[in-house]
């Protein structure tokens, strides 16, 4: 309750500074914040949870992990190559901003994750099964019978086709 | 073909819960930083803010626009997470659901509204109408009142989610693909990779890495600039040959001409040039410790001093250095950079360089030094 009071004076007082623009700087602020949440959740959203159902389809559930960091990781290089990638921002009596190759920058960035998520996939496939994806594969009928405590105090030796519950 | 596997959702309480942490921690931080560059640049009787350590301001505002990108990839999981909540029905509901959806609304309009607006404007892109530094400082209240409403609102659930363990059990069984524990795993390495491709503006080491990071690090005589003297229009005053500085205490005034700025006893400081937009680099500054000009027109060590630049009279052509500030021995007014003479872009004749200061109050082109009285 006391938090309830105090964000919503907090607010109010962060409302009453943006009334204290001119009301044309109110009305584009208002505009402002109003595209955000527009552009999130009727465009942003629904164009990622659209390619998420298609790469559902096309992709083999093994490779869902690396591939949708890798995407997010894309996702967020791109968004924050927005506003650098042809310099909009750029002026010509200041060569200090904006002075790298950002479309290059991008480009590299967007191959090393790509690449990483690559190594990810051949790694998961050389590398020896673990037990966890052994108890992944499994279904919950398919449990081994519990072998015989070790000791007294319940400790199991082995674990045999135990899938770990410890995670 | 739909198995418990897709019924147990990646989309769960138990990630919302434990990403929000994160974003709310990441809020934090740029709330507290923001406020502090606020209040150095609108000091207030009751604000303090020290001298040492030199890097201070350079740290706090380095990581203000840190966490603020940090908190880009969080909010994107965040509300991925909790996304189809949006059209969950009854659609209006009662007075109750319809504050909560209110609430959230101003949540996330502020949270984008931040994050967006920061971002362009570390990029000087300023596609927006609005003055930024004002909206920005006011939708920081709104943004973080809001999260303050949403952790009050939601902390039952909260703590819920938080006790019980991340993955369902039954879900460990039948599903092979992604698990919540990769979800934050991924949602780790985004913040990670967001932070690298960008800090390398304030954090040396990584600048090879910081391919997106509007600023290289390089500039004239090894450091960046943010404003320049043709912008300023003092190309011509800048290196008029009557050049003087005056220092003026009430009645008290001297003035000074370059040579003989550059034969008064000369000092050499490293201190950061931290921009408020996040970019910072250290340099080696050489020139007359301002409280030596102060003492020289009889100055009280306990005035302020206000500083005048040549540049026509705007928002940042003139500051006032607290006494703190204007009587710490780092305080300069530097002739050199570097090793070599104040490039014109940095600020030549001479300029302003205190210790823990936002870049933006450290006039260039200084044509006046005023002490301020008490």
């Amino acid at each position: 309750m006391a938090l309830l009071v105090v964000g919503l004076l907090t607010i109010g007082y962060g409302a009453a500074l943006v009334l204290e623009h001119p009301w044309p700087d109110t009305l584009h602020i208002a505009i402002w914040a109003a595209a955000g949440v527009v552009l999130h959740d009727f465009v942003f959203a629904p164009l990622c949870v659209a390619l998420g159902l298609a790469g559902r389809r096309i992709i083999p559930r093994r490779w869902w992990t690396p591939i949708g960091v890798a995407a997010l990781c894309s996702v967020i290089l791109v968004l924050l190559a927005v506003p650098v990638f042809d310099r909009p921002g750029a002026r010509d009596d200041n060569p200090t901003v904006l002075d790298r190759n950002y479309p290059l920058g991008l480009s590299l960035s967007l191959s090393a994750v790509w690449a990483t998520a690559l190594l990810y996939m051949i790694g998961q496939r050389l590398l020896p099964i673990r037990q966890d994806d052994v108890a992944d594969q499994q279904s919950a009928d398919n449990v081994d019978s519990q072998p015989q405590p070790v000791r007294p105090d319940g400790q199991q030796g082995g674990g045999g086709g135990q899938p770990d519950r410890e995670r | 073909m739909t198995s418990d596997a897709d019924k147990v959702s990646l989309r769960s309480t138990a990630v919302t819960a434990r990403v929000g942490m994160a974003l709310g921690l990441a809020v934090a931080i740029c709330f507290v930083t923001g406020l502090i560059s606020h209040f150095i640049q609108h000091p207030q009787p009751w604000f303090f803010w020290p001298t040492h350590p030199v890097w201070l301001y350079r740290l706090t505002q380095g990581l203000h626009v840190i966490s603020g990108i940090a908190a880009i990839p969080l909010l994107v999981v965040k509300l991925w997470s909790v996304w189809p909540k949006l059209f969950e029905r009854p659609f209006i509901g009662g007075l109750t659901r319809q504050l909560e959806r209110i609430s959230i609304l101003v949540l996330v309009a502020s949270m984008t509204f931040q994050l967006s607006t920061g971002l362009l404007n570390i990029a000087q892109w300023y596609a927006f109408k609005f003055f930024f530094t004002t909206s920005h400082y006011a939708m920081a209240y709104v943004a973080a009142g809001a999260v303050i409403v949403h952790i009050g609102v939601k902390l039952p659930v909260i703590r819920r989610a938080l006790g019980e363990p991340l993955e369902p059990f039954l879900a460990e069984q039948v599903r092979r693909g992604p698990s919540r524990r990769a979800v934050l795993w991924g949602t780790g390495l985004a913040v990670g990779l967001a932070t690298v491709v960008t800090a390398g503006q304030t954090v040396p080491w990584l600048r090879r890495l910081s391919v997106l990071a509007p600023r290289s690090g390089q500039g004239p005589q090894g450091v960046p600039i943010n404003r320049s003297a043709l912008a300023a229009g003092v190309v011509g005053s800048a290196q008029a040959p009557d050049y003087r500085l005056t220092v003026t205490n009430g009645s008290r005034s001297r003035t000074f001409s370059l040579p003989e700025l550059a034969t008064m006893p000369q000092a050499t400081r490293s201190l950061p040039i931290a921009c408020v937009e996040g970019w910072s680099a250290n340099a080696e500054w050489t020139g007359i410790v301002l409280a030596d000009l102060v003492a020289a027109v009889g100055g009280s060590p306990d005035a302020d001093v206000r500083m005048i630049s040549l540049e026509p009279p705007g928002p940042y052509s003139r500051t006032v250095l607290p006494a703190r500030h204007a009587r710490d021995p780092n305080t300069l007014i530097a002739l050199r950079i570097n090793g070599q003479i104040l490039n014109l872009d940095h600020g030549y004749p001479c300029r302003l360089i205190a210790p823990s200061r936002p870049g933006v109050l450290q006039t260039k082109w200084l044509s006046r030094i005023e002490v301020v009285p008490a």
